[in-house]
This record gives C-alpha cells, sequence and structure tokens, in this order.
C-alpha cells in the first residue's frame, strides 16, 4: 500500500477521515511497530537462557555455587509467579487481554524455570519414586494450570505436549523424521485413544464455553496424533492394515468435520494429506504394480483433486 | 513494465488484502472494508494459504506423474535427445502456465502456479544444461536468466531468491576462475557491486510502477544486505579461503586483511542497526538483528573460553532484558518507534507461535536427563520468512 493508493481510498469515500488520519502515518512509515521484533527477541532470549540454566544445573551438580544457583533460579520463579499473579485480570472463561505486551513471555518464562528447578529436585532428591513418569505428568499439570490461569496458548500446547509425553508419545516433527514417535511398539494404538481422548475433552470444554480459542489448539495436536498414529499402524501391522485405514478415514472425517467447525483449513490439509497416503498404500497393495499405471493414478488423482478444488472454489474460499 | 498476471486486477487484490488487514486490527470497520472490496473487484484466482500449499503438494505429484509417464515413452534415447526433450517440455509448461492457469483460469500465486513454474524452470535449465554438455559457465549464466525471467514476470519469490544467488555465485566463480589476486578481492568485489544494487533496489522501490513486484524488491533489499555483510564476515572470508583457496594456516597465523574483516564483522551490524533506527527502516532493523547473533557466533567460534551454557544464560538474560526494557521504554512511541501491535507482520500467528514454542522450549524436559538442545539452530525460530 502506497499513500497514493491510500488518498485514492479516502478521495472516493471508502474510508473515512479519521481512519486516514490513523492510516496515514503508519502506511508512510512515520511510525513503525516493533511489537513483533521485540517479541522475538524476548523469545530468543528465554530460549537461549533456559537451555543455558538447564546444561549449568545438570553440569555442576555437587558444586559449592550449585546451590545458591538452585537458590536463584526459584527467586527468579517466584518472582515471575508473583509479577503474573499480581498482573494477571481475573480468570474469565473467555478470551482474557494480556495486561502487557510481555506478560505472556513471563509467564512462559516463569513456568519453564519452575519445571528446571523441578526436574533438577527430582534429580538430587528423587522427589517422586517412580522414576520420571511421574514428574512428567505434574509437569503437564502445572502447565495446564497456568495455561488456563493465564490464558496461554504456548504454555498450552506445552501442556499437551508434556501430556502426550507422559503416554510416551512424542509430538515432534523433528523426532517423527528420525523414527522416534513411538518409543515402544504398540504406542500408536495409545497415541490413537489418547488423541481421541484429548480431542474429545477439548470439544466438551467448548461446548462449555471453557476458554474456546484453545480448541484449535487441542485439535491440531490430536489430528497430528491421529492421524500420524493411524498411518503408522497401516504401515507396520501388515496382516491387520485395513482396520488402521479404516481408524485413519474416521481420523480424516473427524478431521473434515473440525475444519468445517472452526473454519480452518489447516484440519482440511492434514485430512487430505493423511488420507491420500492412506488410499495410496491400499492401493499399491491391491493394484498398482505397472509402473505406467502408477502414474496414470498420480496424474488423475492428483489432477482430479485440483479440478475438484477449483470447481467449487466458492465453497474454499471461505474464511479461514 | 508487466507480469504475467492482470494488471488492474492484482493491483485491486493487494488493496484488499491491506484492507483486509486493517480490520483485522480494527483500524478501519466491517462496512468500510466491504466497500473497499467491491470498490476494488479482482477476478484473480488466489485462495488461502494453506490451499495453496494443498494445491502445490497435489499439483507436484500430478506433474511427477506427468513427467513419470513421458519419461516411460523417451526414457532410452540419447542425451542430446533428452535435452532437447527437456528443453521443449520446460519450455511448453512455461506456455501452458502462461496460457491456461494464468490466461484462462486466471490462477495468481494460486500453489499450481509455483508447482508448474518450478517443474519448468527445472526442466528448462536441466535442458539447457544437457545441451551445452553441463558447461558450468553457461549454465549459471542460464539459472541467473531464466530465474530472473521467472522472478519478473511471476512476481515469484523463490525465483528471486535463485536469481540473486545466482548472480553472486556468477560473480564468485568467474572471479574463483581466474585466480591469482583475483581470488583475494573476491569478498571487496561483492562489497563493491553489491552496495550500489541495494541503493539502486531501493530507488526501484520508490517507484509507483514497481509496485506488485515490491515482495520481491524487499526480499532483494535484505538478500543484498546480508550478502554484504557475508563478504565482509571475518568467519566467512576465513572459512572460504581455507577450505576453496587452499589457504593453509599455521597455529597463531592468520588470514590476510584480517583486521579489515574484523572491523566488518563489528561495523557492519552497528551501521546496519543505527541507519535502521535512524531512518526507521524495518528491513535493515531486522538484518541488522540477524548479523549481529552472527557476528557474535564469529567472535565466540574463534575466541571461546568453552562455557556455552553460561554464554547462553548471560546471553539470553541480556537478551531478555533488553527486550523487557524496551517493551517499557517505547509504551508510548518514541522517535516513531512503538512497542504497540498496530499492525502485525503477516506472518506473526498465535496458533504457529505456540507450536514454535512447544516445539523448541521445555516439552520434553523433564525426561531427559541433560537437554541437548544447542542453540545454534535456535535463531530459525525467529525467520524472516512467509512461512506463516
Amino acid at each position: 500500500m502506497r499513500i497514493e493508493h491510500l488518498n485514492e481510498l479516502r478521495d472516493k469515500n471508502l474510508i473515512t477521515s479519521e481512519q486516514y488520519n490513523r492510516l496515514e502515518p503508519i502506511v508512510m512509515g512515520k511510525i513503525v511497530s516493533v511489537f513483533f521484533e521485540l517479541r522475538t527477541l524476548l523469545y530468543l532470549g528465554i530460549l537461549l537462557f533456559t537451555t543455558g540454566v538447564g546444561i549449568l544445573i545438570y553440569e555442576n551438580i555437587g558444586d559449592i555455587g550449585h546451590l545458591l544457583s538452585i537458590i536463584a533460579l526459584s527467586v527468579l520463579t517466584v518472582g515471575c509467579g508473583v509479577y503474573a499473579v499480581n498482573k494477571a485480570a481475573p480468570y474469565t472463561p473467555a478470551k482474557a487481554k494480556s495486561p502487557t505486551p510481555y506478560f505472556d513471555y513471563i509467564v512462559l518464562l516463569g513456568c519453564l524455570l519452575f519445571i528446571s528447578v523441578l526436574g533438577y529436585l527430582q534429580f538430587q532428591y528423587s522427589l517422586f519414586d517412580d522414576g520420571m513418569g511421574a514428574t512428567t505428568l505434574v509437569t503437564a499439570v502445572i502447565f495446564f494450570v497456568a495455561a488456563y490461569r493465564f490464558d496461554h496458548l504456548g504454555v498450552l500446547s506445552l501442556a499437551i505436549t508434556a501430556l502426550a509425553s507422559f503416554w510416551g508419545i512424542s509430538v515432534s516433527p523433528q523426532k517423527w523424521y528420525s523414527g522416534d514417535f513411538f518409543e515402544t511398539a504398540n504406542l500408536h494404538n495409545v497415541a490413537i485413544v489418547f488423541a481421541a481422548a484429548l480431542s474429545a475433552a477439548a470439544v466438551v470444554l467448548d461446548k462449555f464455553n471453557v476458554k474456546k480459542h484453545f480448541t484449535f489448539t487441542y485439535l491440531n495436536f490430536c489430528c497430528l496424533i491421529f492421524l500420524v498414529a493411524a498411518l503408522t499402524g497401516v504401515f507396520i501391522d501388515y496382516s491387520g492394515y485395513g482396520w488402521y485405514l479404516l481408524i485413519l478415514y474416521i481420523g480424516c472425517g473427524l478431521a473434515v468435520w473440525a475444519a468445517h467447525w472452526k473454519k480452518s483449513f489447516l484440519f482440511l490439509l492434514y485430512a487430505f494429506v493423511a488420507g491420500y497416503i492412506g488410499t495410496t498404500y491400499f492401493l499399491t497393495d491391491v493394484i498398482l504394480d505397472d509402473p505406467f499405471v502408477w502414474f496414470f493414478y498420480l496424474i488423475a488423482s492428483c489432477g482430479g483433486f485440483i479440478f475438484f478444488i477449483i470447481r467449487f472454489k466458492n465453497y474454499f474460499k471461505r474464511e479461514a | 513494465m508487466k507480469s504475467a498476471y492482470h494488471q488492474t486486477w492484482l493491483h485491486n487484490l493487494q488493496i484488499t488484502k491491506t484492507a483486509k488487514h486493517w480490520l483485522k486490527h480494527d483500524l478501519i470497520g466491517e462496512q468500510e472494508f466491504s466497500a473497499i472490496k467491491s470498490a476494488y473487484v479482482s477476478g484473480l484466482y488466489h485462495p488461502n494459504f494453506l490451499i495453496r500449499i494443498l494445491l502445490f503438494i497435489a499439483a507436484t505429484i500430478a506433474l511427477g506423474g506427468v513427467t513419470g509417464m513421458l519419461a516411460l515413452f523417451v526414457g532410452d534415447s540419447g542425451q542430446a535427445v533428452l535435452s532437447v526433450l527437456c528443453l521443449l517440455y520446460g519450455v511448453g509448461s512455461f506456455v501452458f502456465l502462461d496460457r491456461v492457469f494464468i490466461g484462462n483460469l486466471r490462477h495468481y500465486k494460486s500453489g499450481v502456479n509455483e508447482a508448474i513454474l518450478y517443474h519448468a524452470i527445472g526442466f528448462t535449465i536441466g535442458g539447457m544444461l544437457g545441451l551445452s554438455d553441463f558447461n558450468e559457465h553457461l549454465g549459471i549464466i542460464v539459472c541467473l536468466v531464466v530465474f530472473s525471467a521467472a522472478a519478473y514476470r511471476y512476481i515469484d519469490l523463490v525465483s528471486t531468491v535463485c536469481a540473486l544467488a545466482s548472480l553472486a555465485y556468477l560473480i564468485f566463480f568467474e572471479l574463483y576462475q581466474v585466480g591469482g589476486i583475483f581470488q583475494q578481492i573476491i569478498p571487496l568485489v561483492f562489497i563493491i557491486l553489491f552496495t550500489p544494487l541495494y541503493f539502486f533496489i531501493r530507488k526501484l522501490k520508490e517507484s509507483l510502477t514497481t509496485d506488485p513486484w515490491s515482495p520481491c524488491l524487499i526480499l532483494l533489499e535484505s538478500l543484498c544486505l546480508l550478502l554484504i555483510y557475508a563478504a565482509g564476515n571475518y568467519l566467512v572470508v576465513r572459512e572460504l579461503s581455507v577450505s576453496l583457496m587452499d589457504l593453509y594456516l599455521e597455529e597463531g597465523q592468520d588470514i590476510p586483511f584480517a583486521y579489515l574483516f574484523y572491523g566488518l564483522t563489528v561495523i557492519i551490524p552497528v551501521a546496519y542497526l543505527y541507519f535502521g533506527i535512524k531512518n526507521r527502516n524495518v528491513v535493515l532493523l531486522r538484518v541488522s538483528l540477524l548479523v549481529i547473533a552472527f557476528s557474535v557466533f564469529t567472535f565466540k567460534y574463534y575466541y571461546s573460553l568453552g562455557h556455552h551454557e553460561i554464554t547462553f544464560t548471560i546471553g539470553g538474560s541480556i537478551l531478555v532484558l533488553l527486550s523487557l526494557y524496551l517493551f517499557r521504554f517505547l509504551k508510548s512511541p518514541k522517535a516513531g518507534f512503538t512497542a504497540e501491535n498496530i499492525l502485525s507482520s503477516k506472518w506473526s500467528n498465535l496458533q504457529a507461535e505456540a507450536f514454535i514454542i512447544s516445539q523448541t522450549l521445555g516439552g520434553n524436559k523433564a525426561q531427559a536427563d541433560v537437554p541437548s538442545q544447542g542453540g545454534g539452530g535456535s535463531f530459525s525460530g525467529g525467520g524472516s520468512t512467509d512461512a506463516f
């Protein structure tokens, strides 16, 4: 947008002069928002700081300065907590507006530091008897509480990943790439049940109007876990893959429904990609063995799909 | 100046997109938005970002099928015939894109467009390379020409990056081939050539006729800045000299003009930051943040005391404190800068931010005994792409 175009809008009376006066300095670059840059800096700072502190704690266990650093961390954690509690608006089931532009990063820092301290205490004094499992669960619970109390999407996604990792499921594309999605056998079944249960819980919460804007985050993680788990089932369980294919299609159907419901094309993307991979696997197993037929299948399926999207473009044009 | 797209429609699309952005930030009302939308009608097919990804994937697979099928017919002809066929197929794809998808179906960056475009570029360049028997000089020049043409005609960002990369590589390669003193002055030549280019692009950006290309020009602007910096960066110069120019450094020895490069490593980021703040230039500002981080890394790389965790902790706390201070300081606008979110960048997205946080911070930390996430790759989080 150039100033000439903005003037044109005003001259055509498409915007009021009051709006023009607000827009003019932005378009002219007289006022520049560094909100995004500062948030990025803050994010990187927290990333570096918590990483550094994490390594420091574990590397220097037993040193003299060690106890001091733990105390310092605890003080810092409490500081973040006090700040968050003091500044936060009272709990509301609706979307809360954050009191300052950096409020949510303070909450995030507090949560992460708390987990560092907790992890250290567990490591040193074995707070919870049955090893790391309980720590992960406690982590998840704390994250969930903080996410709901302080209305924080980032902490919510940390909570979901922690809860998933309590069941042994790692929600990380990097790990899926290296084939570590499920650390033990048959975990894909756990993952399917987990994703189904969590998304059901999310839908129920949404129906009760509790933090409706969290539903997307829940469904996003659940879709990813469910579809990847079902696909894993299709690929590794040769004798019973028909069942997994069925589960996959149900998952895709639900994702399409979620796309309608939440007006988001992201779920549609997941559903189509997962469904296509599953179907192609099935067809490869049954009929596709000649390369010519294979190529024809690729052209026909994807060409048809493109045609379908463009043909019904008004349907897909809806706001995401 | 003409792109492949309908000029007025393209302009109208840009206006409506900006207006939608304003609407999201309450700068205009629903009423004004619909008025603008009906005044600036565009017949271009430009779907939602996610639909574009979906279409891109589908089109890539379908094109793979077409290519595979054709390859089955002509697979066993010789190199010359294959090259000609590739070239024809590539040019044919360009025509198909231009006539069918842009001409008839009015697609504008629809995902299908990109898929066909990259496909066409790939086969055209591949065919030319095959015909010239993989001559490197010609290859780079062909890349430069094809990418520039594609960037110009289809306003495509990926082609823009590739075009500039080909240009930079061409300069590097030719000087490197000449050898001798010319190898030594490569960094200098880069700085001398890309600095005027940078100012030329900024000049171009001011003109009203280049408005449709402004995304490409902004990208070029930042890439030029990065190239100028990289040419003067000590780490880049030293490592490239060692690995490509057989420079052998004894313990305690240093590259020629080492102090010049040390100086540039410090001065360029500071200059970027200074002029970015002084002229309220967001491109300069963002690039400066990126290169400051890289300069710190450069010095840490050669003069490290080996305690990365301490660097992380201290660096992290400095960043946190600095940004918190700036947030407070810029609460009310100062010198035209504000920390308020008046008009967010188009790729800032809360859901995406949450996902990045869950992938990079904490999460599974409680399970691992020593968190081994390095800080090296962490800068990708802030990224300056428009991936989201």
